[in-house]
């Protein structure tokens, strides 16, 4: 019995936090494109004020274009971008900034510019929450 | 005798690759450092393609103040950041139209033609001067302003590149002034582009 309650226990102390997650997204805006550019970025705040941890697992996008997680990131003054594989953590109670220079969603294969004023709709899928569609603001390009 | 010969050439390739290894490590470290440079020797003339297609010559900046980037045009976050920083600092000046120049010079210019870096320019509504080049010019300008970029694989693009992601900044005589990197603050940088256009 003892050692299945010190299973248990432990169990408990490595776990994330296993309640409801309440996922709230805000501020999603993308930057505007040229023609002929067929790349851009989306950003967006996401919120946990649930008690359990989720994760955003994946990005979708209407076809043509493909969305991704990625990572901006620099040290010795050169700038890395990588794509994140294991998806982006998003622990009961915090708030994920999807921001310019950091973690966003990287928008490819655009069909045509996106233009200030325009909305693209995201779909993002979280591990626990599922999917929820995200209307992302256009933005211009030197925000 | 046979084996033993054939453990002593085993050892002797052993040797090789581990010579191989040593001499290659500092190489494969380098890119992460930008190559030191003596200061004054940074920038100098220069000649690459306008978005017109047409030669773009460093002799166009004679007399005037500028900042210069390196990134590409598939970079959707970090160069539209700085360039978009650059602009917004320009207007913070409040000194004349256009204190100082803003050129944009890609790091892949296999991707990247006159059109591409054109239109790139555009997107910051402000003037930006977008420049690309045969890879053997672009290779020697990063080389003459200290750039490093280096091409990484990438699902969705095929590859992405790395890139020295600071700001450099030169006065009216063409001399290296200093740079704005992007962890530094809106203060700094704009004391810095003051000292340019003063």
């Amino acid at each position: 019995m003892k050692r299945i309650l010190l299973a248990a226990l432990l169990l408990l102390a490595s776990c994330s936090k296993s309640g409801t997650p309440d996922l709230q997204i805000s501020g999603a805006w993308a930057r505007e494109t040229v023609p002929g550019q067929t790349a851009t970025a989306a950003y967006m705040t996401i919120h946990n004020r649930g008690t359990g941890d989720d994760r955003l697992i994946s990005v979708e996008v209407a076809a043509p274009a493909k969305a991704m997680l990625h990572a901006s990131e620099s040290s010795d003054g050169v700038s890395r971008m990588r794509e994140m594989g294991g998806g982006l953590d998003l622990p009961a109670g915090a708030a994920a900034q999807l921001k310019p220079g950091g973690t966003h969603v990287m928008i490819t294969g655009l069909g045509a510019p996106l233009r200030a004023r325009d909305v693209m709709k995201l779909r993002l899928r979280f591990e626990k929450s599922g999917p929820s569609d995200v209307d992302v603001a256009v933005g211009a390009g030197g925000r | 005798m046979q084996p033993v010969r054939i453990i002593l050439w085993a050892l002797v390739a052993l040797a090789l690759a581990a010579f191989a290894i040593l001499m290659l490590r500092p190489v494969n470290e380098m890119p992460t450092r930008q190559q030191p440079l003596a200061i004054s020797s940074i920038g100098g003339p220069f000649t690459l393609t306008g978005s017109d297609g047409k030669p773009f010559s460093s002799t166009e900046l004679a007399g005037k103040p500028y900042a210069i980037f390196f990134g590409f045009t598939n970079c959707p976050d970090v160069c539209p950041l700085t360039l978009g920083r650059m602009v917004k600092l320009r207007k913070e000046l409040q000194s004349g139209d256009r204190p100082f120049e803003i050129l944009f010079v890609t790091v892949d210019p296999e991707r990247d033609g006159p059109a591409d870096v054109g239109k790139y320019a555009e997107l910051f509504n402000s003037p930006v001067t977008g420049l690309t080049g045969s890879p053997a010019q672009i290779d020697q300008v990063k080389k003459q302003f200290g750039i490093f970029s280096q091409k990484v694989p990438d699902s969705s693009r095929g590859y992405s590149v790395d890139h020295t992601a600071t700001v450099l900044l030169f006065d009216r005589k063409g001399d290296f002034s200093g740079t704005i990197s992007p962890e530094e603050g809106n203060k700094a940088a704009l004391a810095k582009l003051k000292r340019i256009t003063a």
